[in-house]
């Protein structure tokens, strides 16, 4: 005990007395903050910042691209019925410069000019976009919007349009049958929806995009340590063996010992940084709950603390399961590279819940997601996420649970056995067959 | 005086080579024994056996007659050959973590760490990081590591390779103080001459197999007075092609001869004063080096698993 204890130690200090440590402690927090509002920060800007130009083939939409408070000439004239229903669908993202080209049969060639000016790199005059809407758009049944825009792929920019387009000449098309324009618009109303996840206790949960990034950090901070611990656990081994001290090691103590000596070292490095972090998190949280309840956004309704109790007994089990697959890397590789090379694949495997983590977040009670949170080495992570975003049977956690501690105990049997072996390996590395060998052997 | 450890008919295969093929040696409380053979041989593999980091296949070690329990492996003080520490730690934390992974407290050695520190001459580089420290120093730690839990049993493995002269002669003086205390030191070296300095046994292992086990004067004796040194000045290449010497190693004005059975030293000696000019003629027990020759051949074997 005292030499497991021993290890522990050693592996402990040494890791939190390192600059790494205490910059990655302190610094990736604010990469996260940085990286969590960056996107979203773009994401509005970029939107806001869209100028379009819109040539009107028909030269009737206009009331379609102006926004209420600008009325049009057509309104002037039947301002009689109140628009408050009427809300304009310009989304306000978007600045619209309409002009109107009544039976031009020629778009293309006047739309010359504002193409110039989307491919020119003048300041202020710059356009993101330029819709054709033909002149027969209302009359023909193939007619085609076609949009110029800087980026092919910016499809909610193309989407919005068409849909804002579309619903205009809808409106003229039912107008044209002689509906009146109020009977248009109860026909043509839209909803709008309100996404509230009930759990079994029937408390409701407001979803949404801001839920969805938040489990998403959720399930980054359950499985991110793992695999940079894991990645350090490699390290430390293989420099153990190129530093030679691995003989001595093994000559005073059971590989076992080491070995667990080793992993719940590295595992205390990773809670005081986590503790580290929730700390931070708590006053950061402090000031950001008093920072979105002005917004009217309440962080706790994301959370609760059955989640934190979640958390920590999947972060367990995850860092648990990954870190085996790394100490066998380190124990059959000689070099860092190696052992990269080799612990790629089985990463990516690892990796898979958190590749599909969309779907699942979006699905919790999916096929997909049930199979993944009872499977070993899957579940740990896509359970958490299932716990937070859905309210799952309690036997679905744990059977997860078990699967886990079953997994972890035949990994750990295979790790104690390879790692035996493969620590006082200096050649070249094994092969499966090797491997199998070693497992049979020791 | 009773064995403090033996090694009974031990194999170790690795893949197609059979490293150590049943090799039994025991080694004598109170004694430096010392583990001869070429690079190869087997020896390291036999010490990593003893250590506990290879299992046997077959064969068994026995601590003080006893060839259960491991526990008797934290008696060991071991240096490998492959010399290893944390670089990055300090001298004096490496020490504390080396004596308590051989179940030391780390209160109860602190003054064993200063008194050794003192004795190595490291005392200022107490807080050093072992990667600060000059290879020579560094070996120094090393040692100071192997001896601090104050084991009954030292092996060496090796424990020449890499030193200048003045830490080999600091080792060799530490070897004769630690056996006079009473220690038992079991190295092993395929340096003939030091081990013919230190050791009061040996093993000499080749090829897997102990070739010639027993007490180095005892040995030596059984072979005989048919060896000559000679010094000289002049030309002394001629020696090894007269008759009754079986094989003669000549250096710059100085030759070892062995003489074949039953040869006749007075008329090497009545030769050699006509062709060189003679200071010195001795007749002696033949080296280790002859000795070693004289059992496996002169053939060199390729550098297999150690």
């Amino acid at each position: 005990m005292r030499k497991l204890f021993a290890v522990f130690k050693r592996e402990y200090f040494s890791a939190v007395r390192k600059k790494m440590f205490i910059i990655m402690t302190f610094l990736l927090p604010v990469l996260m903050v940085g990286l969590m509002i960056l996107p979203s920060f773009i994401m509005v800007k970029g939107m806001g910042e869209k100028t379009v130009v819109v040539l009107d083939g028909t030269g009737r939409l206009q009331s379609a691209f102006t926004r209420p408070n600008e009325p049009t000439k057509e309104e002037k004239g039947a301002a009689k019925k109140p628009t408050s229903r009427r809300r304009s669908r310009l989304p306000t993202t978007m600045k619209v410069e309409y002009v109107s080209r009544d039976g031009d049969r020629n778009l293309d060639q006047t739309a010359k000019p504002y193409l110039d000016r989307l491919t020119g790199q003048e300041k202020g005059k710059g356009l993101d976009g330029v819709l054709l809407i033909p002149s027969d758009a209302i009359a023909a049944d193939d007619s085609k919007l076609k949009y110029y825009g800087r980026s092919s792929t910016d499809f909610i920019t193309q989407e919005r349009l068409a849909s804002i387009t579309n619903g205009a000449v809808q409106r003229i098309r039912l107008a044209g049958k002689g509906i009146d324009s109020e009977e248009v618009e109860r026909l043509m109303n839209r909803m709008d929806i309100e996404a509230v996840q009930i759990s079994k206790t029937g408390e409701e949960k407001k979803g949404g995009a801001a839920n969805f990034f938040i489990v998403f950090i959720f399930a980054a901070m359950l499985v991110l340590p793992s695999f940079i611990y894991g990645l350090e656990i490699m390290r430390g081994i293989i420099q153990e063996k190129t530093d030679r001290v691995v003989e001595i090691l093994v000559s005073s103590m059971t590989p076992p010992q080491l070995l667990i000596g080793k992993i719940l070292g590295v595992a205390a490095v990773g809670m005081t940084q986590i503790s580290v972090w929730i700390l931070m998190a708590v006053v950061g949280g402090l000031f950001a709950t008093l920072w979105l309840s002005m917004a009217n956004v309440s962080v706790m309704q994301y959370l609760s603390i059955a989640t934190f109790g979640y958390f920590v007994i999947f972060f367990v089990l995850a860092y648990l399961t990954y870190v085996c697959i790394y100490a066998i890397g380190g124990a059959v590789c000689n070099s860092e590279k190696e052992a990269q090379q080799l612990i790629a694949p089985f990463t990516m495997i690892m990796m898979m819940p958190w590749f599909l983590m969309a779907p699942i977040i979006t699905n919790p009670d999916s096929k997909l997601a049930v199979i993944f949170s009872l499977a070993p080495v899957f579940g740990p992570l896509t359970m958490f996420v299932r716990t937070i975003v859905s309210d799952p049977p309690v036997w679905h956690i744990a059977l997860s649970v078990l699967a886990s501690i079953a997994t972890i105990a035949a990994f750990w049997w295979i790790t104690a056995k390879i790692f035996r072996i493969g620590i006082l390996s200096y050649g070249k590395r094994p092969t499966i067959p090797e491997l199998w060998r070693w497992m049979k052997v020791a | 005086m009773s064995h403090i450890l033996a090694v009974r008919d031990v194999t170790k295969t690795f893949g197609d080579v059979r490293a150590v093929d049943g090799i039994s040696f025991s080694v004598r409380q109170g004694t430096i024994t010392g583990l001869l053979g070429r690079n190869g041989a087997g020896k390291t593999t036999t010490l990593r056996m003893i250590t506990g980091i290879f299992m046997p296949d077959s064969g068994s070690i026995e601590w003080l007659g006893s060839a259960n329990g491991t526990s008797f492996r934290d008696q060991i003080g071991y240096l490998p050959e492959e010399r290893g520490l944390y670089k990055q730690m300090k001298v004096v934390e490496q020490l504390l973590f080396l004596a308590e992974i051989k179940g030391k407290r780390p209160a109860s050695v602190r003054p064993a760490i200063d008194r050794w520190l003192e004795r190595f001459e490291l005392t200022d580089k107490r807080d050093a990081k072992v990667e600060e420290l000059s290879k020579g120093n560094q070996q120094k730690v090393q040692l100071i590591g192997t001896l601090l839990h104050d084991p009954e049993l030292i092996i060496l493995d090796e424990p020449q390779s890499g030193l200048d002269p003045v830490n080999m002669v600091l080792v060799r003086n530490l070897l004769r103080d630690l056996r006079a205390e009473g220690r038992t030191i079991l190295l092993s070296t395929h340096m003939m001459g030091e081990a013919e300095r230190m050791a009061d046994e040996i093993v000499l292992i080749h090829r897997g197999r102990v070739v010639l086990e027993g007490d180095i004067d005892q040995v030596r004796a059984s072979f005989g007075k048919n060896t000559v040194h000679v010094e000289y000045e002049g030309d002394g290449t001629f020696l090894r092609d007269l008759p009754q010497v079986r094989r003669a190693a000549v250096v710059n004005n100085a030759a070892e001869l062995s003489l074949d059975d039953g040869a006749d030293p007075q008329k090497i000696l009545e030769v050699c004063m006509g062709r060189l000019r003679i200071r010195k003629f001795e007749l002696a027990a033949p080296s280790l080096e002859e000795i070693f020759i004289e059992k496996v051949g002169t053939e060199t074997l390729p550098e297999a698993v150690r």
